[in-house]
Formats: structure tokens, C-alpha cells, sequence
């Protein structure tokens, strides 16, 4: 699964530290997700989503692998 | 995310304390105070059960207090962090059971159960905390 959080950030103008405290976890745990080392649970991705404004899907994208 | 059957964050340092006061050397101190206790009691509580069950109780407990107090943000990666170290533990755990009942011939069965005792925690301790130190030095 890949995901553009990095781009959604930059485009919200916020840190990893301000999405991490506004869906509630730590700055690891977005820092990896957003590395492709972690994959989120589907409310945790939904919340992230939510942030943005975006449907889920516009932010986390299903890879051929998958 | 709730997490369940977890202690307080502040129990990590009670029991870690609790580990640092039971190696204080009491048994020593008593003997040096000249306090006498009765060799020839052979009751279920006698000086020597009471001894090594509270120690070894306390310890237990001191272990599981470090392993299984929350962390300070406590987030759905962390519990999966953990669940992965436990799974390692166990592994190890199993692997040294397995070892030490082959390679060993009539070994006494204290000797694994005071393996057993704490092979799993402070594995599982060690573990943890190395993958979380990790993580912590992969945002640097």
C-alpha cells in the first residue's frame, strides 16, 4: 500500500507532529506509515483521511502486490 | 485506541524499583543483626519458603510492571511492537525449554522453572525497548 501523506502535509502546510496529535498517536507511528514501513488500521487511515479532507482512497492507494 | 490489560505508565518506575530493592542484600543484614531463624523448621512456611517465594514474587511482579505498563503515547504501531516482541520472547523462551531438555541429563526442575521465571519478560523487555529506541532514532 502506498500513500501521498507526505504531499497532503505539504499541501496543509502541517508537520508530522500536528498530524500525529490531531489523529492521536505519535510522530513514529506517522513517520513510518508515511515510510511505507507501517501499515495503518482502517480507522486510523480514516481519521488521517479525515484531516485532509479527503476520501481514504485519495490518500492510501492500493499497490499491484497488494 | 483503548488498550486493555495494561498498567499506568508511572508503573514502569515501580517496578523497576521494586527490582532494585529486592537485590538489596536483607538476608545478609539480618544475619549480621544476629537475628536467628529455626533450620529445622521443614513446614510449608518456614523461614526459607517465605524467603524465596517473596523475593521470587517480587521480582515476578517487578518484571511484569516494566513489561506491561503503557508507554507514553500509546498508539496502535506501539501494541504491535509489542505483540511482535512477545511473540520473540516466547520463541526464545520455548527454544531454551527445548535446548536445556535435550542437552541435559536429570536437570533439576527448579532449574528451568527459575529459567522460566524470567527468560520470557526480560526478553521481551530487552526487545522492546531496542525496537522502540530504534524507531525513536529512525525519526533523527
Amino acid at each position: 500500500m502506498t500513500n501521498n501523506i507526505r504531499v497532503e502535509r505539504a499541501i496543509k502546510n502541517i508537520t508530522q507532529a500536528d498530524l500525529a496529535e490531531q489523529v492521536g498517536v505519535s510522530r513514529q507511528t506517522i513517520n513510518t506509515i508515511e515510510s511505507n514501513r507501517y501499515v495503518p488500521s482502517t480507522v486510523l487511515a480514516l481519521k488521517i483521511a479525515r484531516v485532509f479532507g479527503k476520501p481514504v482512497e485519495e490518500v492510501f492507494k492500493l499497490e499491484e502486490t497488494d | 485506541m483503548k488498550t486493555r490489560f495494561l498498567f499506568p505508565y508511572y508503573f514502569k518506575f515501580v517496578g523497576l524499583a521494586l527490582i532494585i530493592v529486592i537485590h538489596f542484600p536483607i538476608i545478609h543484614l539480618l544475619q549480621l543483626m544476629h537475628v536467628q531463624f529455626d533450620e529445622s523448621d521443614t513446614s510449608l512456611f518456614n523461614y526459607h519458603h517465605v524467603f524465596f517465594v517473596l523475593t521470587y514474587v517480587m521480582i515476578v511482579i517487578g518484571l511484569l510492571m516494566i513489561a506491561f505498563s503503557k508507554e507514553k503515547i500509546e498508539d496502535e504501531h506501539i501494541s504491535q511492537l509489542r505483540l511482535d516482541s512477545l511473540q520473540w520472547a516466547l520463541y526464545l523462551n520455548y527454544a531454551i525449554l527445548v535446548i536445556s531438555l535435550i542437552f541435559t541429563n536429570g536437570i533439576d526442575t527448579k532449574d528451568i522453572m527459575k529459567l522460566n521465571l524470567w527468560v520470557p519478560l526480560v526478553f521481551f523487555i530487552i526487545r522492546f525497548r531496542w525496537v522502540l529506541y530504534r524507531l525513536n532514532r529512525s525519526l533523527n
